[in-house]
């Protein structure tokens, strides 16, 4: 039975104009190959291909070392006193995150044998989220009696506000075994105020003041100059733009934050600091952080990742 | 000569004796005229009462009220006189407060304990002459019954605690009269001290109205104070019985005197003497070995000190509680320190007005506190005092201006005027305090201040017979005395604490007063025994 014949679709010899800036391997499959002739035999290598390869291995060469020095000049440029081998990744879990020493004694003044109390003064209206953040880290560094009270200028207070400091310590009956005191108390004030000792210090107000006093308390304060000030000018800004400002300034702010936050992982580079965990919750305490830039929320995300900002997320709404 | 001298003297008098006489005359002429005057006016006057009393069934004095008659006659309250009730005749019942007439009105302010109201009396159609004579003549301090058409006015009467009424006297009766002398005027004793120093006027001394308590108790302030001393009791009571306290009746004739043989007053008693009780202490803890597990007692306490102060008082009411607890005795100061939370949010959204009128005359800032309370231990303020450069011991007892310091200290940092001291000294508490486990120097006892002076004192109390006994000897009491007390706890006890507040001071501390003789009623001292 005769096959099904198919026609050729194209004619068999057609000339193809190919691009000269192609080489020309030469045809393996085409007659008149003569196997013996162009053999290598033991491992011999074509020289052409052995030049070849050496020129590659020097392109590569110079390469790395134009890439290595770059990578020098860039570090030096962004991080003063940086390890030029300190590409670390972002800091594991909650566990110490500031290793710094405080001595409480200068801080706080001499220890007459009694529990040194820190009293907040706070609105129930306006809850202090970075407060509660630096509340969590003393909590790490230091045994802290904490306590919450309702003034009696405030009628009523809802119930998480009342546990906001955690659960009452199981030696709470003792105070003397405490090294420091955190007494908070919701009451009708228009300002955040803190007090320590009311016949050496006067009032704290603010709750960024009240912050940095906290944060020194942690021994974690930038030694730096520049970076400290970098710090407070950040502070600064999520105080006046971001909380008090208009939507135009909390954009701007947003914006600089995204921008900062593209080049490290944390405001102030590498390190985890104040101004992270202030900024943080002012912006979280802002809301719409779905609509944030991205390295914004790539930024808060890593906050929530360590762990201490687990107080406040009950707070936003 | 003298003939003449006589003669020229003779001429003399005579003409002295004819000025004299003229002298004489005119005199008599002009009393004569003065007379006749009188008389003119009297008759004039015989004229107009004579003249048609039309209102004369309408005003007078009642004859007394022995319950002649049961009148069907509904009488409205002043405080319940409100511009809804406008153009309503009604019969109100009140005090005289104030009486003046001016022409042919006469304006009255009625007043029934806290409340004052203004009423017009006008010589017109219903009201004659006479009538609005008899009521600018009437006493104050007299209880009348009135009949009146309640007006709206325009303008506030400031001066009145119904500001947006007045009523327009139809009739007016006199149902107790008041003598014309009062010792003491009402508007002085509520009189502010420096409004009276300033203006001139008078304020009445703290004696003078003691003496006269009846009266003084009418002012305002005066009302106010006890109602909302009223209302403490009566705070105390439900906040206990909510928390399943039980109340008992201690007995105040006792046998032995229970703290300390000072400052007891003896009686007579029979063959023999007893003594006033100086707290119900004994008798709570007995309570407890009886398990009942919490109670609490109001009754008076009878304190024989001779410190006449502005916060000490021979007599006075305790509010006494005691409770068993479980492990440990901070189970006991919560309960304490929740029932006085209690008091003050009932005090503050219940008594506003009290507050307020009392502040009017004698004002203060608004009593602070927290919520729950403020505990500090002992070594707290003693570095606290120390850190204000006050020096003392750290076993030492806090002396009167130490606390009062520590108070201002305290407000000062944590902006509250109540709160707790706890683990005082052992060596400066009773004999029946549970010293520290941890701390021989120490003790489980507690003190409770009010704007920095001390209104509770208690303690975990020994359950412990044999322990008792040793800290009894320690303190060189005799044990025969105490037999029946320690013998209570030789058949198992709870662990107990407890403590006691006077009732006076509370008020007095809470309103911001300055002498406790304004919360008692009829105070008790050592220089006062009556009213």
């Amino acid at each position: 039975m005769p096959m099904y014949k198919v026609k050729p679709v194209s004619p068999a010899d057609i000339k193809i104009d190919v691009p000269s800036c192609m080489y020309k391997s030469p045809n393996v499959h085409g007659h008149g190959m003569n196997c013996g002739e162009h053999a290598l035999q033991n491992g011999e290598v074509d020289p052409s291909l052995k030049a070849l390869e050496e020129r590659q291995d020097e392109v590569l060469r110079r390469l790395y070392e134009l890439k290595a020095t770059v990578d020098g000049f860039a570090k030096t440029v962004t991080t003063p006193d940086a390890d030029l081998d300190a590409s670390t990744p972002s800091p594991g879990p909650a566990e110490s995150v500031f290793k710094g020493t405080a001595d409480l004694d200068s801080l706080l003044g001499k220890d007459l044998g009694a529990l040194r109390d820190i009293v907040i003064n706070a609105n129930p209206a306006r809850p202090p989220l970075s407060l509660l953040v630096l509340h969590a880290l003393l909590c790490q560094r230091y045994q802290v009696l904490s306590s919450v009270h309702v003034h009696s200028s405030v009628s009523a207070v809802p119930p998480p506000l009342l546990s906001c400091l955690g659960p009452r310590h199981i030696d709470s009956y003792a105070r003397q075994r405490f090294q420091l005191g955190f007494t908070l108390i919701w009451k009708d004030v228009s300002e955040l105020q803190m007090k320590f000792s009311t016949q050496s210090m006067c009032p704290i107000e603010g709750e960024a003041n009240v912050a940095r006093f906290l944060f020194r308390l942690l021994g974690a304060e930038p030694q730096d100059p520049a970076a400290a000030t970098q710090m407070d000018c950040w502070i600064d800004k999520a105080v006046f733009q971001l909380s008090e400002g208009g939507s135009k300034d909390r954009a701007a702010v947003l914006r600089s934050l995204n921008a900062a936050l593209g080049r490290s992982p944390w405001l102030l580079g590498q390190e985890f600091s104040l101004a992270d965990i202030v900024c943080a919750c002012f912006v979280l305490r802002a809301g719409q952080t779905t609509s944030a830039p991205v390295n914004v929320q790539r930024w808060l995300k890593s906050c929530q990742n360590l762990g201490h900002f687990d107080c406040v997320y009950p707070f936003l709404q | 000569m003298t003939k003449e001298n006589v003669q020229g003297a003779g001429e003399e008098e005579q003409q002295a004796q004819s000025k004299k006489a003229l002298k004489k005359q005119q005199k008599e002429a002009e009393k004569a005229a003065k007379k006749a005057e009188k008389q003119a006016k009297l008759a004039a006057e015989q004229q107009e009462t004579d003249e048609d009393d039309f209102a004369k069934d309408r005003y007078g004095i009642c004859p007394m009220v022995q319950s002649q008659q049961k009148l069907d006659r509904a009488l409205v309250r002043v405080q319940d006189l409100t511009p809804e009730k406008a153009e309503q005749q009604i019969w109100v019942r009140a005090r005289i407060h104030t009486s003046r007439a001016k022409g042919k009105q006469c304006f009255l302010v009625l007043r029934h304990q806290q409340f004052t109201v203004q009423a017009l009396l006008a010589v017109g159609e219903r009201a004659s002459k006479q009538m609005v004579k008899f009521a600018a003549n009437l006493t104050k301090e007299s209880i009348i019954d009135v009949e009146a058409v309640v007006k709206k006015v325009e303008q506030k009467i400031e001066s009145c605690s119904q500001q947006d009424v007045e009523l327009h006297v139809e009739r007016i009766f006199v149902i107790s009269q008041s003598e014309a002398r009062l010792p003491l005027q009402l508007e002085d004793a509520v009189r502010p001290e420096g409004e009276g120093d300033e203006e001139g006027r008078a304020t009445v001394n703290q004696d003078t109205r003691l003496d006269n308590r009846v009266i003084d108790l009418r002012t305002t302030t005066s009302q106010a104070i006890f109602r909302l001393q009223s209302g403490v009791c009566q705070l105390f009571r439900d906040t206990l019985i909510n928390k399943g306290f039980v109340e008992i009746q201690t007995p105040k004739i006792i046998s032995a005197a229970s703290e300390g043989g000072a400052n007891v007053f003896t009686v007579s008693y029979f063959k023999t003497s007893a003594y006033l009780a100086q707290s119900p202490q004994l008798y709570k803890q007995m309570c407890i070995c009886a398990d009942f597990d919490k109670v609490f007692c109001v009754g008076p306490v009878f304190r024989a000190e001779d410190s006449n102060t502005h916060r000490h008082l021979t007599e006075f009411v305790g509010l006494d509680i005691e409770m068993a607890f479980n492990y440990h005795y901070h189970e006991v100061i919560d309960s304490i320190t929740d029932t006085m939370v209690q008091i003050f949010k009932g005090l503050r959204d219940r008594f506003q007005t009290e507050i307020q009128t009392v502040n009017k005359q004698y004002p203060s800032e608004p009593f602070k506190f927290l919520e729950p309370t403020l505990r500090l231990e002992y070594k707290e303020a003693v570095a606290m005092l120390k850190a204000a450069g006050v020096e003392m011991g750290d076993e030492e007892d806090l002396s009167t201006p130490n606390e009062k310091l520590l108070g201002r200290l305290v407000k000062e940092k944590y902006d509250t005027d109540f709160y707790v001291l706890d683990k005082y000294p052992l060596a400066v508490r009773p004999f029946y305090t549970m010293p520290d486990p941890n701390n021989p120097k120490y003790s489980n006892s507690y003190d409770m201040f009010m704007r920095g002076e001390e209104i509770l004192s208690g303690a975990q109390r020994i359950h412990d017979a044999q322990l008792l006994t040793e800290r009894a000897m320690h303190h060189s009491i005799d044990l025969e005395k105490i037999k029946a007390y320690i013998d209570s706890f030789r058949y198992g006890a709870p662990p107990h604490a407890g403590g006691g507040i006077g009732l006076e001071r509370v008020t007095m501390l809470y309103l911001g007063l300055h002498n406790v003789r304004q919360t008692s009623m009829f105070p008790r001292d050592p220089k006062r025994l009556t009213p």
